[in-house]
């Protein structure tokens, strides 16, 4: 056999395989005399394509034939190839890889419970001498093998297999060795007890192998603090996932001990270790648990948990074990039914002594860890929350704000509001959170004992922003978990805010609630709240919105603490228009005066209109007239950004669920609205910009919904690409129209088409391109459209301007020499996620590789380039080429990059020198 | 280096995060406001002990798969910066390590390659920490002994080694 050509072996071996799979049982009557035979055959093959075949036969031979007499030499031709060394050659056109081979040679090793006695002897050869692969080839083999070779055999051998496993872990040469080797001492002592599991009824039956490693492991336990202790409980843990009584037995050894251990007062310095493994003890005992927990369950650590629970109190209290006992708490909350409602009440309350002990001492960032065992018991037991922790945090929070310089105290009150909002997206909780925080609120707004001095009224807003923030953030949380309670809060909260508002716009005073920060946290809260409510309710919400936009008529949407004259009249848009709203006319009252205040209400009314449902709106050829005045009143009555903004987005959410119908209204913006207030050069650049924006807002709302008036609307961009005075603009508004924004998203109800990102840029990428590559154009024409460009991409995902890489890399590189810092930043932000591509992206960076050092490394001077934010991202990008681009092609480059880094080095801002130290480090 | 473990069970203990004291004064009245301090007003940030504590801290111990922090050999109350003078004081974990002198020098080629070259780096053992101390600190501060050992291809891998992870400043990754 050995003086044939490998071609004519695979016919051999094929041959053999063919009879194997058609005449077995003949194969069976030749008897001994065939197994004899194949042997001799099959003795020193070398080729992997034969090896496959023959291991696929001796598998069955091992399996169904009496293989008696020869089972020294079938070991021989099997286990000679153990472990597989096999690495197939670049390119090999048979597809032949080493896991090929290691799956079928195990699959003969596996078939045969008489090899044993011969295969560990190998098994401690390649652990003892072997590279890391062959050791974890091994280490796998011996998981799947010692099962059936027996528990006889792996009880004899036990010893001998923990010694050289032990190295493993005790000493790892690699954390994936390691983690193998505690594998194998998992199947080894499985293997030993699982047949005897019945047997076993108290912890002194357990003998041999596991009695012994557990008194190894807790010998060494005797130092917890030291660096050999963690492989030790690592031990320790995957005995836990083995058997029952191996896992009873190991806690019954490694608790007390460790209890012990922690109770000891010379060992007092050692208490954070020792927590610490307790923990990883508690964690894998829950892990040995099944997944679905029924009551009758056994809980491993439930006899050890007084003794835990004593020690977690005892740790709690001192500031160095503070986060190990709390990280050990967590283990034990999260283990199912291990702790009575009693247990987790008296949890709560030494976890809430930590959170305010913690105050002065606020710099070991156990804040964190004591609201995440809070969250937890929240979620089975709110009751103690509610009752413990809520009336304590709720009483730390301060009636008025602390005073400008008082940082400490301010930055108290805010670790105060994070630990409510995280803990309070429950809903029982959450209801208590709002009747606290609206009340605090309204109380710092209207103070019963006027302060003398108003003149810094500055902290209290800013104090009740913080509150008012503190609740959106939780609604946000609470939005995106889905739950329902949400919508119950359109009646009490929502009508709440309003009152709260409007009547501090109708106080003839500046008061503290007029601030338009604080309007803008109550729209989010209201923006939060209305989205979630049903479209029936909805309904009537709207129509009080509408109301009290055209009669002034606020009874409807407002109602709360603060009572507003029953006449009161808050009329906003100055207009006098009609609209039909379900059956009736409404009009629009002629209104002059009103304050600015007054007039950043409109972001409230705003809030609740452009989350409604498409149905329940009023739709625009009735709606045209407000539509026409609220945005004339956007560009000519708005005196805060807040104001107009409000205004767009109220448009652009009511022409984006009403397009269809709306062609009057978008027909009069081209013809009448553009040339009147964007291309006319007499009106002041300002308001042309301002006029841009509510373009881009209305070109928004088309493009969500792909419809077919849009690209008229970008047309007409282009046109002023040649004027002065807004070219930049329009050419930015052109990335701002593809942009993400937090308005028209699908929990507003909008209508919205996949991939209308993608459909936009395909229309109008090409046209920018060509216009930027046009050198027949004027100069600033084409600058023009280079700053379309990067705006454009660097607002779109990825995917959508991939293709078209090689013909931008050239004009993003122009774009680097562009005044402005943002686009240059905007501009290396792309190349950077660019850089994540695939190969022929890179290949591109490539050919541009020395250009791209120069300009960066001139971005990142602190002398040429005032802007942090280049700097960083210029350096960030230097990083990421070595990673990229091929070392030749860089080599000339490296000894300049590294003589201007040493420059960079110095910078004056720390953020950049650590971007630079980390390029330097690459480069 | 193989074979000869000076110490085979060290002491280890937690890191955690610095907070720098210069950054709470800093803080808004408005609460969310803090993504703003990228500014260019607030003046230039000088290098400080926090920051080379960050840059050595997570050096790797030649021994022990544990960073220098980790096993305390380096500390931010052991660093000082004076002008444009730095001094590292560094504590072995047995006063009989003979990584000393690697580990001073994985320190010498962080400093070097991550300060500007305006600083003097002085890198000594604590005092009283080494039975060598004085051939171990004329060893690290004599710069034609540095040159002359980061010309020695073994040691300057060794060196390397250390060195990988000690771009995650005290995270871990």
């Amino acid at each position: 056999m050995k003086a044939l050509v490998h071609s004519v072996r695979f016919q051999v071996y094929s041959i053999i395989d063919n009879l194997m799979a058609r005449n077995r049982d003949a194969l069976k009557g030749l008897g001994k005399a065939f197994v004899g035979g194949y042997i001799s055959l099959a003795e020193g093959e070398k080729d992997p394509r034969n090896l496959l075949v023959a291991f696929a036969i001796a598998r069955v031979i091992l399996i169904e034939f009496d293989i008696s007499d020869h089972v020294e030499s079938m070991f021989n031709i099997t286990y000679c190839y153990f472990p597989i060394t096999f690495r197939p050659p670049p390119n090999d056109p048979y597809g032949i890889t080493t896991e090929d081979l290691q799956k079928a040679l195990r699959g003969c090793l596996t078939a045969c419970p008489s090899f044993g006695p011969l295969a560990v002897p190998i098994w401690l050869e390649k652990l003892a001498a072997g590279s890391p692969n062959t050791k974890r080839d091994a280490l796998q083999t011996m998981v799947l093998c010692l099962p059936v070779y027996g528990s006889a055999l792996a009880r004899a051998s036990a010893r001998k297999l923990w010694n050289s496993l032990k190295l493993e872990i005790f000493q790892p040469t690699d954390p994936l060795t390691e983690e193998e080797a505690l594998k194998t001492t998992q199947a080894l002592v499985e293997t030993i007890y699982a047949q005897e599991e019945d047997a076993i009824e108290s912890d002194d039956h357990v003998q041999g192998l596991a009695r012994d490693v557990c008194e190894e492991c807790i010998h060494i336990l005797r130092e917890p603090e030291k660096n050999q202790a963690r492989p030790a409980i690592k031990v320790l843990c995957a005995f836990l996932a083995t058997t029952p009584a191996v896992l009873r037995f190991t806690l019954s050894q490694a608790v007390p001990h460790l209890v012990k251990l922690f109770l000891n007062p010379d060992e007092a310095s050692n208490r954070a270790p020792i927590l610490l493994l307790l923990a990883d003890l508690t964690n894998a005992s829950r892990e040995s648990m099944p997944k679905a927990v029924a009551d009758d369950t056994p809980i491993p650590m439930l006899p050890y948990k007084d003794e835990v629970l004593g020690a977690v109190s005892v740790g709690l209290k001192a500031s160095p074990s503070r986060i190990p006992a709390l990280s050990l708490l967590r283990g034990l909350v999260t283990t199912p039914n291990l702790l009575t409602d009693q247990e987790l009440g008296f949890i709560v309350h030494s976890v809430d002594e930590v959170f305010q002990t913690d105050a002065s001492e606020n710099d070991d960032f156990s804040d964190s860890a004591v609201l995440e065992v809070l969250t937890i018991v929240g979620k089975t037991a709110p009751h103690h929350l509610e009752q413990q922790t809520l009336p304590m945090l709720f009483s730390s929070l301060p009636d008025q704000a602390p005073p400008r310089d008082a940082a400490n105290e301010r930055i108290e009150c805010w670790r105060t509001l994070l630990a409510l909002k995280t803990l309070c997206v429950h809903p029982e909780l959450f209801e208590n959170l709002v009747t606290r925080v609206t009340a605090k609120v309204d109380s710092i707004c209207f103070p019963e004992t006027t302060r003398d001095s108003i003149e810094d009224a500055e902290p209290d807003a800013a104090y009740a922003h913080a509150l008012l923030k503190t609740i959106a953030d939780t609604l946000s949380a609470k939005v995106d978990a889905g739950h329902v309670d949400v919508a119950k809060y359109i009646d009490g909260l929502v009508p709440g805010l309003y009152n709260l508002f409007i009547f501090s716009a109708l106080q003839p005073v500046q008061v503290i609630a007029t601030d338009h920060r604080l309007v803008r946290a109550a729209a989010e809260i209201i923006a939060l709240v209305s989205q979630r409510v049903p479209a029936q309710r909805q309904a009537s919400f709207v129509a009080a919105i509408f109301e009290a936009l055209s009669s002034g008529e606020l009874q409807g949407v407002a109602a709360g603490a603060q009572k507003l004259p029953a006449d009161a009249k808050l009329l906003l848009l100055d207009v006098k228009c009609h609209f039909y709203m379900g059956c009736g006319v409404r009009s629009f009252v002629l209104q002059e005066s009103a304050s600015t205040s007054q007039k950043n209400l409109l972001a409230l009314f705003s809030a609740g209109v452009m989350t409604a449902h498409k149905e329940i709106l009023p739709s625009p050829p009735a709606l045209d007239g407000f539509l026409n005045q609220l945005l004339i009143w956007s560009l000519t009555r708005a005196d805060h950004y807040l104001q107009s903004e409000s205004a767009w987005h109220l448009i652009s959410s009511l022409v984006n669920k009403h397009a269809d119908v709306a062609t009057i209204f978008l027909e009069d913006k081209l013809n009448n609205f553009w040339p009147q207030y964007i291309a006319s050069s007499e009106v002041s650049s300002t308001q042309r910009r301002q006029a841009l924006q509510a373009w881009v807002w209305i070109s928004k709302a088309l493009v969500v919904r792909k419809d077919p008036h849009l690209t008229r609307f970008t047309d007409r961009l282009f046109e002023v690409f040649g004027d002065n005075e807004i070219s930049w603009d329009a050419a930015k508004a052109l990335g701002e129209i593809a942009g993400v924004d937090q308005i028209l998203i699908k929990r507003h109800h909008v209508v919205l088409k996949i991939l209308h990102a993608q459909k936009f840029v395909n229309g109008i990428l090409p046209r920018i391109i060509s216009g930027a590559q046009d050198s027949s154009r004027p100069a600033h024409e084409q600058t023009a459209y280079l700053v379309a460009l990067t705006s454009l991409i660097k607002a779109i995902p990825k995917a959508a301007y991939a293709h078209e890489m090689p013909s931008l890399m050239p004009l993003l590189l122009r774009g680097l020499d562009l005044p402005d810092f943002e686009i240059r930043a905007d501009v290396i932000d792309t190349l950077l996620a660019a850089a994540e591509g695939d190969a022929s992206e890179q290949g591109l960076v490539s050919e541009h590789a020395s250009t791209l050092v120069n300009i960066m490394l001139k971005n990142s001077m602190a002398d040429d380039m005032p802007s942090v934010r280049v700097r960083t991202t210029a350096l960030q990008y230097l990083g990421i080429l070595p990673k990229i681009v091929r070392y030749d092609v860089l080599h000339p480059s490296k000894s300049t990059v590294i003589r201007e880094l040493a420059i960079v080095l110095d910078d004056p801002k720390r953020s950049v020198r650590k971007e630079a130290v980390d390029t330097r480090t690459v480069w | 280096m193989a074979g000869a473990i000076f110490n085979p069970n060290p002491t280890v203990f937690t890191a955690k995060p610095t907070v720098r004291k210069s950054d709470l004064a800093k803080q808004s009245l408005w609460i969310n406001e803090k993504a703003k301090v990228e500014d260019n007003e607030d003046g230039p940030d000088p290098i400080d002990q926090d920051e080379i504590f960050d840059l050595i801290r997570s050096i790797d111990d030649p021994e022990h798969p544990n960073t220098l922090e980790e096993l305390r050999v380096v500390s931010a109350p052991q660093i000082q910066v004076k002008g444009n003078h730095v001094l590292v004081e560094f504590t072995p974990t047995i006063p009989h390590c003979g990584m000393s002198t690697l580990i001073g020098l994985s320190i010498r080629v962080r400093l070097l390659r991550s300060l500007p070259d305006r600083y003097k780096v002085d890198i000594l053992l604590q005092p009283g920490s080494h039975q060598s101390e004085h051939a171990v600190n004329k060893q690290l501060n004599d710069k034609e002994r540095v040159a002359a050992a980061l010309e020695n291809p073994a040691l300057l891998e060794s060196v390397e080694n250390c060195l990988v992870g000690a771009g995650r400043r005290g995270h871990s990754e």
